[in-house]
């Protein structure tokens, strides 16, 4: 049944054995996981390229915070018991190249990427907060301030971004577009498989 | 579609039920008569005669007991849920030892399959009827939730592709051990949970090995790495003198 009582793990899990929405939430974790595990790999192929450059230690600090979302979502994905997507994998080799990729490009060529791809999960970020609204804002609320603040954090990232000249790169508008399609077709698929 | 019978003023009766409950109830009552008649009709017709229904009520169903085999999984399922809940909460009260993994799979592969013996005779057949391509949903869906369960209790915190390969490997073990089990003749099936454990066991070593793999290729890689610098080093050095 679609709002089964599924044992929930984790001590003090607020919504253990409570009806929710299960098709729901497990998309929405299993997506920000994916997510967030794309943009762990995205930063270190930047490093890997940029890491001793001067715009090193900014790249390095946006990177930090998402090995934090990165933890979260792993502690949420076994406390609601859902499935990671089948195709972890693959974005890992994928985030790592766009990575490296833009950041051969140079430092404005990294941070057109990190602008692109922060504008993209903000905006997912904020249609799960609307989801979530929708739903029942008193039974989600933990998962609504965890993504609320992560959207704030990506929101910075997304500013740093353009603080470190983004919109300087040649065919940035190019860059850009081509990036987010990505991320859409990422998250499409991150939620279904 | 449940049927609700209500009263005035939409109250409900006091002996509300629904469709789903009633057929339900007429299933597991027919579990008893299976070992005798099968996954049939005629199964279902004696347990609908044991609640005062008429052998009518078998007409709810399918003619090859798909229903009754899948709500048996599913009963099957939820017992051993219960049974692993059970045994966790008494090892979270420090009453019990928590199992190390290869002994909690094999205890409750083993406990699952117990729970075939008092059908071991028409398991086959059922076997049959839940691969039917109409049926496959269901029993897949089925297997896979209680794989999942046993991973859960196992205390399986995965989160990368190790989620698929603990649970298409544990699927691999309980199905092999089940074929094993629908032809063995030993007394108390011990030929069966020798297979387990040997499976099981393989099953560990294949993934100590494939840690071992890994670890073996990351050094590897950073002895490369680590020649390559000092062989740049060098030639550098080389070149300035």
């Amino acid at each position: 049944s679609p709002t089964g009582a599924r044992p929930v793990r984790g001590g003090g899990a607020p919504l253990r054995r409570e009806a929710i929405n299960r098709p729901v939430i497990e998309r929405i974790i299993r997506v920000d996981h994916a997510g967030e595990y794309g943009a762990n790999r995205i930063y270190a192929g930047q490093m890997a390229v940029l890491g001793r450059s001067g715009v090193g230690p900014v790249i390095q600090q946006m990177w930090n915070q998402e090995k934090d979302h990165l933890k979260k979502f792993n502690e949420l994905m076994v406390a609601y018991r859902v499935r990671p997507t089948v195709l972890l994998p693959f974005w890992n080799i994928a985030g790592f190249v766009l990575g490296a990729g833009s950041a051969l490009l140079g430092k404005k060529g990294a941070m057109a990427c990190t602008v692109a791809v922060e504008e993209s999960i903000s905006e997912h970020y904020n249609n799960q907060i609307r989801t979530l609204i929708e739903e029942d804002p008193e039974k989600y609320k933990e998962l609504l301030q965890v993504i609320k603040q992560f959207r704030d954090e990506e929101q910075e990232h997304h500013d740093i971004g353009l603080e470190h000249d983004a919109e300087a790169t040649p065919a940035y508008s190019v860059l850009k577009t081509a990036i987010q399609l990505g991320c859409k077709a990422a998250i499409f698929l991150s939620e279904r498989i | 579609p449940s049927h609700s019978y209500t009263g005035q003023g939409g109250q409900e009766s006091e002996d509300y039920e629904s469709e789903e409950q009633l057929q339900h109830r007429i299933l597991t009552a027919a579990l008893e008569f299976v070992p005798e008649h099968g996954w049939t009709a005629e199964a279902i017709a004696e347990g609908a005669k044991t609640l005062g229904l008429s052998v009518a009520a078998a007409g709810l169903f399918h003619s090859d007991g798909s229903e009754l085999i899948l709500h048996f999984v599913s009963e099957c399922n939820t017992k051993l849920s219960e049974l692993l809940e059970k045994e966790q909460k008494l090892v979270q009260l420090g009453e019990a030892q928590k199992k190390p993994i290869d002994e909690f799979l094999r205890h409750a592969v083993e406990a699952r399959l117990r729970m075939l013996i008092p059908y071991i005779e028409k398991w086959p057949q059922a076997l049959s009827v839940l691969l039917l391509p109409r049926n496959i949903p269901s029993s897949l869906s089925l297997l896979t939730s209680m794989i999942d369960d046993i991973w859960h209790y196992a205390g399986d915190q995965s989160t990368d592709f190790n989620w698929y390969t603990r649970r298409a490997v544990l699927t691999g073990i309980y199905n092999t051990t089940e074929l094993v089990m629908m032809q063995d003749s030993s007394p108390g099936f011990e030929d069966t949970w020798r297979f387990l454990e040997n499976r099981v066991a393989d099953a560990m070593t294949m993934s100590n090995t494939a840690s071992q793999v890994q670890s073996t290729g990351e050094a590897v890689v950073q002895g490369l790495m680590g020649a390559a610098v000092t062989v740049s080093n060098a030639e550098s050095s080389r070149a300035v003198t």
